[in-house]
């Protein structure tokens, strides 16, 4: 087991020794998560509304109200509000002229226009929006009521907040039953981006690491290190936990990352870090595998990171698989990526525990141990042809 | 000691023969090594040397005969002797990305050496080398003979009572060469056995107790420079330049008890002879009575005469 360690242990410090690796294992997955992130919304809060005037009455009413739901406002004209929808950089604007909010001031009522963009929160905004509004509404009614029945208007005003203070703000709750909503519910696209670049670089950084098995093979290491006491089993074991340690290494990093950098919600780590755990053997035994049938290291390369591409997309890696029509999904199904996407999704969006989720981790525990077979056995051909 | 294969012999091979697929490359090859003897395995390529040392290194399971190293056997299922086994392969066997120092701990730890034990093997060996002051600096950056110097450094760790050297000078510079020769003899001063390959002859000549010459997956001959040339009844050469009666010199040098034939050359005689020392006065005496001789040259006799009379090949073929 020592000397599997060793062979284990250099592994890694060549891993870590390629310059071109602290780009791609700790830069890169962070910029993806970026880009993934803010294309699928960068954020499931209440979405943002772009105001045309917030120096009026009506504008700054309208604002507190979105605020106090959690909705995201900004100011701009006209023009720049709708180039801020058309860009999709917000779900909804709300166009308040200088009628309207005169019209506000003077108690008449007043019709805005509400612009929605093409965003996939665009709809529940607008009822935020709307929400928002009918609240003011309600509160001119009321406050126009208690003057009628001959409450001062200064003190009709007061009187209202007071008691609104007393009740409970109403909520408005926006139930999407789109399924694809229904996914996506209590998560950020940083969240989704997070989970898909994890199965993506582990799969990624372990197999362009199959390089190195052919430079070893080729500079004739492994025949100098099989004429050292050590076994043949112990060169394999040697090479699988280099490689796994790798990927494990790589997953873990993008999970930090993203926690630290994103927010990003895990869950529960601990099931997370399983998940990662079992799918980083698929990709040592992949990378094995690659690294024995393959004499030409940048052949190696090119497939390894094909590959790795290839069966990311398949398996929602880089677009969302509840976006995929069944007959995706079920070849996302058949790769380690589409299991993974799904555990890590069950833990992520829905509180999964290991029941929930030992369905998927078996499915990846019998990728593992039939790839790392394969490899394994792959290996130990090439060894001996080495010799 | 080791020729007439007592206990002591570090190796013992014992007609082994070894083929791949139709090809057989080796058809039964037979040595011994002592403790602190050079063996040079010399032979053209494709003779069967590498996979000779593949099987004594336990790298490859021989079809037929044994191998035993320090009496036990030796194969890729016995994983334990091979700590007493050092290899050096013809490849650089490093790692090219890691440093020098990096690539020694690696190799010593598949040795089984730890923690100080480990940092003082390699501090030695780094010194044996030459390389202490490179030993941070990664191998990449390294010339091609300080990286050959590193190949056998790794070799040497573990102090293996065998060490195999193949080839471990090909491309480097004269001064390394001449380095990596120094330490050779020195580790066999100090009892290691070596088993040596090379295709420059005048290394085997310098380095070698005994030389087997091996091809056709054979060794053709086996035993000490002298042994082997006298096996191949190979003579001394006397040539002399001078002026004079060449044919009168010719009859008389014939006379000479040792020599075998007398040539003339150029404006001289060449006289072929068994032992030249032994018979130069004997020689000039007969020459100079017809000859005024304006020189005189020896030359004996060497390995490459010997491996070209045994192979028909130069060795560098």
């Amino acid at each position: 087991m020592r000397a599997a360690w060793a062979v284990a242990l250099v592994e890694l410090r060549r891993f870590l020794r390629d310059r071109s690796n602290i780009f791609f294992t700790f830069v890169f997955p962070l910029m993806l998560v970026v880009v993934i992130g803010a294309q699928f919304g960068g954020g499931a809060g209440s979405g943002r509304v772009v105001l045309t005037d917030e120096s009026s009455t009506l504008g700054q009413r309208i604002a507190a109200e979105l605020d106090a739901r959690d909705v995201t406002v900004d100011v701009g004209e006209a023009g720049q509000a709708r180039e801020t929808l058309a860009r999709g950089r917000a779900d909804a604007a709300v166009f308040i002229d200088d009628a309207a909010a005169a019209a506000f001031d003077a108690g008449d009522p007043v019709q805005l226009d509400l612009v929605l963009a093409s965003t996939s929160g665009s709809s529940a905004v607008a009822q935020q929006v709307q929400s928002a509004v009918a609240e003011l509404d309600r509160e001119q009614a009321g406050v126009a009521a208690l003057v009628q029945s001959g409450v001062d208007p200064d003190l009709a005003q007061d009187a209202w907040w007071d008691g609104e203070g007393q009740v409970p703000p109403a909520r408005v709750d926006v139930v999407d039953v789109d399924d694809v909503s229904q996914a996506f519910a209590g998560v950020t696209g940083f969240d989704v981006g997070a989970s898909s670049q994890v199965l993506l670089f582990v799969f990624l950084t372990a197999l362009a690491g199959s390089a190195t098995l052919i430079d070893a093979r080729r500079h004739r290491v492994i025949a100098r290190t099989l004429a050292a006491p050590v076994s043949a089993g112990s060169v394999v074991a040697g090479q699988a936990l280099g490689r796994w340690v790798i990927a494990f290494f790589q997953g873990t990093y993008v999970m930090a990352g993203t926690s630290l950098l994103f927010g990003v919600q895990w869950g529960n780590v601990a099931l997370c870090l399983l998940v990662v755990a079992v799918f980083s053997t698929v990709a040592a035994g992949a990378a094995m595998a690659i690294g024995a049938v393959l004499d030409n290291e940048g052949a190696a390369s090119g497939l390894g990171v094909g590959l790795a591409l290839v069966l990311a997309a398949l398996g929602g890696c880089m677009v969302p698989q509840e976006l995929f029509p069944s007959s995706l999904q079920f070849v996302a199904s058949l790769t380690p990526h589409g299991w993974g996407y799904r555990a890590f999704a069950e833990i992520q969006r829905h509180g999964g525990t290991l029941v929930d989720i030992a369905g998927s981790l078996a499915v990846l525990a019998g990728f593992a141990a039939a790839v790392l077979a394969l490899g394994s056995l792959l290996l130990r051909r090439s060894i001996a042809r080495a010799l | 000691m080791g020729q007439d294969g007592t206990s002591t012999d570090v190796v013992q091979v014992q007609d082994v023969t070894r083929s791949f697929g139709d090809l057989q490359a080796v058809a039964g090859v037979s040595l011994r090594i002592a403790p602190g003897e050079t063996y040079g395995l010399l032979g053209p390529n494709g003779a069967g040397k590498t996979t000779t040392i593949s099987m004594i290194a336990g790298l490859l399971e021989p079809d037929s005969g044994t191998v035993q190293l320090c009496g036990e056997p030796m194969g890729p299922r016995h994983t334990k002797i091979r700590s007493r086994l050092g290899l050096v392969p013809q490849d650089l066997a490093l790692y090219p990305d890691l440093k020098g120092r990096e690539n020694l701990n690696y190799f010593g730890a598949l040795q089984n050496l730890r923690g100080k034990e480990l940092r003082a093997r390699v501090d030695e060996v780094l010194e044996v080398v030459g390389l202490a002051d490179r030993a941070k600096d990664p191998v990449k950056e390294y010339s091609g003979g300080m990286k050959r110097r590193l190949n056998i450094a790794a070799g040497l760790l573990h102090r293996p009572a065998l060490l195999i050297l193949d080839e471990p000078t090909v491309g480097v510079d004269p001064q390394s060469r001449n380095a990596i020769l120094e330490s050779v003899e020195a580790l066999s001063g100090e009892g290691m056995a070596v088993l040596y390959t090379t295709h420059y002859m005048e290394e085997a000549e310098r380095l070698c107790d005994r030389i087997g010459i091996i091809d056709s997956g054979r060794v053709q001959a086996e035993g000490t420079r002298d042994e082997l040339i006298h096996l191949v009844g190979e003579l001394d050469q006397v040539r002399m330049d001078g002026t004079g009666d060449l044919t009168a010199a010719t009859d008389a040098l014939q006379q000479v008890p040792g020599v075998q034939r007398v040539d003339p050359v150029g404006g001289g005689l060449v006289c072929a002879v068994a032992d030249a020392p032994v018979h130069l006065a004997a020689i000039v005496t007969a020459a100079s009575a017809h000859l005024e001789l304006s020189d005189v040259e020896i030359t004996r006799p060497d390995l490459e005469q010997v491996f070209l009379h045994l192979t028909g090949k130069e060795l560098r073929d």
